[in-house]
């Protein structure tokens, strides 16, 4: 046996029993230990956990950090969507402007003409500002009246005119002044002269640009002026910061979602909360004591989960009303409490049956456990994994929810805001403004998203615990 | 020497899980014959599932892989086969019981279909046809009422009843080599001897071989020709019958008879549990991985791995064990509890 | 299975009995009354209305009519729109919801059982990831989102194309009905997807899918044969609650695409505070869906045998 290879006599003498086959050489793990380090591998747990806690961060840290009151409006700019702090032209109080009248020309032209020609020099008065636009144009001897419209886009024949400012019933009126929510973008004027009732079918446009302009008395009001001696009429001041843009009040929209962010994400946590906490006593209680009780119990349950959950959702809000100047966050909190409960209480109930069944629940009975040790030491841990992953996953549902009521208008009252009645807002104006959709369904993806990832690590973590136990 | 129906020659199975790469099957090599049957014996987790599941081309990959080794079927090499190449032996050649029979067939099927199945895939029978070949193999296993069984579903169908059935569907092709791993574990005691009862009768009839995979050394006295002992995913020892339960050369295959009961012995005879538990496959031992249990272990036993070595007086008789060494001190002065030589002077 | 049926029905007659007492006792808890939106109503009217709606009798009296009335299937006349019974109401717009949840669940089942399967077979590589992502999308955003966006999808297709290619809201003809009934059926698509790719990891360990491969079947054979139909069944016993969801869900998406459904109908009624039909309505979906999930258990009893002959 020469492959052997040279051996002495001393590899033949007996080994010391060292017990080997009884080492464990890998650390042994607690419970949550172990979950823990497979959820810290799970990358998009772990994903979820920041984001998490940005949300907390954003919700809680950030009013402080950006310290803007969520209900002031801000109506130079309404509708804005996000960009750079704005610069503004300081100009004087708005002072209304009377329309000039040439008095060589009549007021209602002595017949009516079939034919006229367009007005001719439509023009500016002065420089157009947000504050402002103020036209004039030559008046037409044979006309009874102008009528003036602005579109943002260049006016192609008549059917694309926009939308009507005025219908001016006088043809001897030759200017005009514009202040319907101004914003600094190019305009087409257009105007055509009428008879004093229908219009001829001429028409004449022009193109303005107003620029962004605020009056002395708003920038003192908002406090946005700077050291006085440059606050001169003309001069440039900066308007107010709105990162995210703000919404169709002129409200800022990262304020407003700081504050919806609240709202959301306390219905979104507090509810669950509540509610599982009473599903476990009630299934756990169900659970433990089995038989009559557990089945009248259960029975209930049964009944309440069969309820359409959203038509009684809205039916319990208008039960438990809303009086004036609350917010209704507490009616919507009841509501999903008072449904919701079962299905913690039946997973509860099936977790603690089938747990009463397990071997080391009887071996402790014999070695003379109680029950309240039994309940403490072995029932509660167990169930514990199951129970802290249907917390994860209630927090989404719940923020749904909320989302979902005060997206039809059922949900938290104006004008506290929650993340689900902005999406509401903003859903009006969607086409034109999208940001005002766009942020507050996006911080409710990111929650949602977060809570389920998490959910699915949790679940993953502990599942795996469970498997490689048996 | 007669025909092989199965060779299997060093054959290594490696797993990548998420704690490492485990060396399920480490270097194994045996051989099935023609009309005898070999049954290959250790404990759970020693890698005997793995590797008669490895020569199917059965084990997931990933996480598995062949990473050395050939087997044969009649001469033909098998391992590395396209699933479709593959499955010119699969179910033809070769057919294969488990363990657990109520969850081996599919539960939304037809027993009759399911065994009809194979007959349409591999002998291009027609569906009708097939059924009735399926009746009689029901049949042939002896499950009464067989044309009604065929229609039922495996739930509605006993333990061993299921197992009869899956007989039945591996017979379907009349293959020349029966693979049965574990066929007799999850199954009540009389409900066993029933299906080994039926595994002899129809090797008697059929005239196939067959590879018994097992923990359970009753079962193997009753059932093999040749037995090859696993353990830590090696073979630790391989001969006849006779070989491994009389002249047992491995302290492995001496401990294992050691822990079974027997009606031969006198009453005082206590059974003895081998202690410890087997190493880690995912870091396995660098010298014999029994030596951390083994009463008789040496120095050498725990630096270097034995070579599989024929006895030079028992031919076919092989083992791995430091003790067969020419400088090896006989056991008996070494240690008491065991009497090698006494065991094996008794027959 | 008949007994089991019959047994089904009964439990369910309760469950709408439950449902129909909870509404009751909701609406009664509504502070202030019924009446209050009508329009300067003098004493001698409000009595001769609450006369009509039998408000005046006690309580557990008008309970008890409720119920009466409700066994005949008579759910009383609306407050707002003179004279019109709820029944018509149901009966008119109950056909347009319905419509499009069969459709959203058609969608839904249909994509969430095909993604489902190619996740599971491209088990983490590229086609798993992205249709993973597009799940956890689809579970993450609200309804409501959707619907806006596939609106603004609509429009600019539209806007694109210089025709309407797909009518942007509305309702008649099968192309107003395909992008809210795609709208509706996302979530649970993405729901169902999740469930069918697990539901399919889990069937390809599975011992008689080793037994299959023992066999010498093919892996199309193993995939469609064996892998698949025992995948789908714990997909379809979901079926039943996520009706109950693409219902509700179908409120939003009724509002959005101006659909003249009940579910559109019950939030306006609810606006409106117009009681029998709050009430008819809740009463009217509450039944359906118990009935629902019944249908969809009894289905799967003839699909899955381990059922049907228990």
């Amino acid at each position: 046996m020469s492959h052997h290879g040279e051996l002495s006599p001393a590899d033949f003498l007996p080994l010391e029993a060292e017990n080997q086959g009884e080492l464990i050489t890998r650390p042994s793990l607690s419970y949550w230990q172990d979950a823990w380090r497979r959820l810290k591998k799970n990358v998009r747990a772990l994903i979820s956990l920041y984001l998490i806690a940005a949300l907390a961060l954003f919700t809680l840290v950030g009013p402080i950090a950006w310290n803007v009151d969520p209900t002031l409006q801000d109506l130079n700019q309404i509708s804005q969507a996000p960009s750079l702090p704005k610069l503004a032209t300081l100009v004087e109080n708005h002072i209304p402007w009377t329309p000039p009248v040439d008095p060589a020309l009549p007021a209602i032209p002595s017949e009516i003409a079939d034919q006229v020609d367009p007005v001719s020099a439509f023009r500016l008065a002065e420089t157009a500002s947000t504050q402002a636009v103020r036209l004039l144009w030559d008046g037409l001897s044979t006309a009874g009246g102008y009528n003036i419209y602005r579109n943002e886009s260049k006016p192609e024949g008549f059917n694309d005119l926009g939308l009507p400012l005025i219908s001016i019933t006088a043809g001897n009126q030759i200017g005009y002044e514009d202040r319907l929510s101004l914003k600094a973008i190019t305009y087409y004027y257009s105007i055509v002269p009428s008879d004093g009732f229908d219009e001829y079918d001429q028409f004449t446009s022009i193109k303005v640009e107003p620029v962004l302009a605020i009056s002395i008395r708003e920038a003192m009001e908002r406090n946005i002026l700077g050291p006085a001696q440059d606050a001169a009429i003309g001069s440039a001041i900066t308007l107010e910061f709105h990162p995210f843009g703000t919404d169709y009040l002129g409200r800022d929209m990262l304020a407003r979602l700081m504050e919806g962010a609240r709202v959301s994400l306390f219905i979104g946590i507090v509810a669950p909360f509540i509610y599982v906490s009473i599903g476990i006593l009630y299934g756990g209680f169900a659970g433990y004591f089995g038989n009559r009780i557990d089945q009248l119990l259960m029975r209930f349950a049964d009944f309440v989960v069969a309820l359409p959950f959203l038509l009684f959702m809205i039916l319990f809000k208008i039960a438990f009303g809303i009086g004036p100047g609350e917010s209704g966050i507490f009616p919507m909190l009841l509501a999903l409490v008072l449904l919701l409960w079962p299905a913690t209480a039946r997973l509860v109930r099936g977790q603690v049956l089938q747990i009463r069944e397990q071997g080391y629940i009887e071996a402790a009975r014999i070695l003379g456990g109680k029950p309240r040790y039994l309940i403490l030491r072995h029932i509660i841990p167990n169930t514990m994994g199951v129970i802290l992953v249907t917390l994860t996953f209630a927090v989404p549902s719940a923020i749904f929810t909320e989302a979902f009521l005060s997206f039809i208008g059922m949900g938290v009252a104006p004008p506290t805001p929650s993340w689900g009645s902005m999406c509401n807002e903003g859903v009006k104006t969607m086409l034109s403004h999208p940001h005002e959709l766009f942020f507050p369904a996006l911080f409710i993806s990111i929650t949602v998203l977060a809570f389920n990832l998490l959910g699915d690590g949790l679940t993953e973590a502990l599942d795996a615990r469970m498997r490689s136990r048996e | 020497m007669t025909a092989n129906i199965l060779e299997v020659t060093n054959l290594s199975v490696e797993f990548e899980t998420f704690g490492g790469t485990v060396q399920a099957v480490r270097g194994v090599s045996f051989a099935v014959e023609a009309g005898k049957t070999l049954a290959i014996v250790g404990e759970s987790g020693c890698g005997k599932s793995v590797t008669v599941q490895s020569v199917m081309g059965i084990i997931p990959m990933p996480p598995g892989k062949i990473t050395s080794g050939s087997a044969k079927v009649k001469g033909e090499e098998i391992l590395g086969l396209t699933a479709i190449e593959a499955n010119r032996y699969r179910g033809v050649e070769i057919g294969m019981i488990f363990q657990d029979p109520m969850t081996s067939l599919n539960p939304s099927m037809t027993i009759g279909n399911q065994i009809a199945e194979t007959l349409v895939v591999h002998r291009g029978k027609s569906h009708s046809e097939a059924l009735a070949m399926a009746i009689k193999l029901l049949d042939r296993t002896h499950i009464p009422e067989a044309s009604k069984r065929a229609r039922q579903y495996p739930f509605e169908f006993s333990g061993g009843m299921l197992q009869r059935a899956m007989i039945a569907q591996s017979l379907a092709c009349n293959p020349s080599l029966l693979i049965a791993d574990e066929p007799t574990t999850a199954l009540d005691v009389t409900i066993q001897e029933q299906i080994l009862e039926l595994l002899t009768e129809l090797q008697r009839t059929e005239g196939m071989s067959i590879l018994l995979i097992t923990h359970d050394l009753a079962v193997v006295a009753r059932m093999a020709d040749q037995v090859a002992v696993m353990y830590a995913g090696q073979i630790i020892e391989r001969g006849s019958l006779d070989d491994i339960f009389y002249r047992s050369a491995h302290p492995y295959t001496l401990g294992l008879k050691s822990a079974m009961p027997s009606n031969t012995g006198r009453g005082d005879k206590r059974l003895q549990p081998i202690p410890g538990s087997p190493p880690d496959l995912f870091s396995p031992p660098q010298g014999c991985g029994y030596a951390a249990r083994c009463p008789q272990a040496m120095q050498i036993c725990k630096r270097k791995l034995p070579v599989l070595t024929e006895d030079p007086g028992d031919s076919g008789h092989l083992s791995r064990c430091w003790l067969q060494h020419k400088d090896a001190p006989d056991v008996e002065e070494l240690y008491q509890p065991l009497k090698l030589k006494g065991t094996s002077s008794a027959h | 299975m008949l007994s089991y049926i019959t047994k089904r029905l009964v439990a369910g007659l309760i469950t709408v009995w439950f449902i129909a007492t909870a509404t009751f006792i909701a609406m009664h808890l509504v502070p202030g009354d019924p009446l209050m939106n009508q329009k300067a109503v003098s004493a001698e009217i409000r009595l001769n209305l609450e006369r009509k709606y039998g408000l005046d009798k006690p309580v557990v009296e008008q309970y008890f009519i409720f119920l009466g009335n409700m066994l005949t299937g008579d759910f009383g006349i609306s407050y707002t729109q003179q004279n019109r019974k709820v029944n018509d109401i149901i009966k008119d717009h109950f056909p347009v919801s319905a419509t499009l949840g069969i459709l959203a669940i058609f969608f839904a089942t249909l994509g969430g059982i095909l993604w489902g399967a190619i996740t599971a077979v491209y088990k983490n590589r590229l086609p798993d990831i992205i249709i993973m992502f597009l799940v956890i999308l689809g579970i993450s955003v609200p309804s409501f989102v959707f619907a806006a966006l596939g609106q603004l999808l609509l429009v600019n297709l539209n806007q694109l194309v210089g025709q309407s290619v797909l009518p942007v809201a509305g309702w008649g003809t099968f192309s107003h009905m395909l992008m809210p009934s795609m709208v509706l059926g996302l979530s649970t698509m993405a729901l169902l997807t999740r469930l069918m790719r697990s539901s399919m990891l889990d069937v390809v360990n599975e011992d008689y899918i080793k037994t299959a491969k023992a066999k010498g079947l093919s892996p199309l054979r193993i995939f469609f044969r064996h892998q698949l139909r025992n995948a789908i069944l714990p997909v379809i016993t979901v079926l039943g609650p996520q009706i109950a969801a693409i219902t509700t869900g179908g409120f939003v998406v009724e509002l959005v695409f101006a659909i003249p459904g009940l579910g559109r109908y019950f939030v306006q009624a609810v606006q409106q505070l117009d009681y029998t039909v709050i009430m008819g309505t809740t009463v009217f979906y509450g039944s359906f869906l118990v009935l629902m999930v019944i249908l969809v258990d009894i289905v799967y009893g003839f699909i899955d045998p381990r059922v049907r002959l228990q």
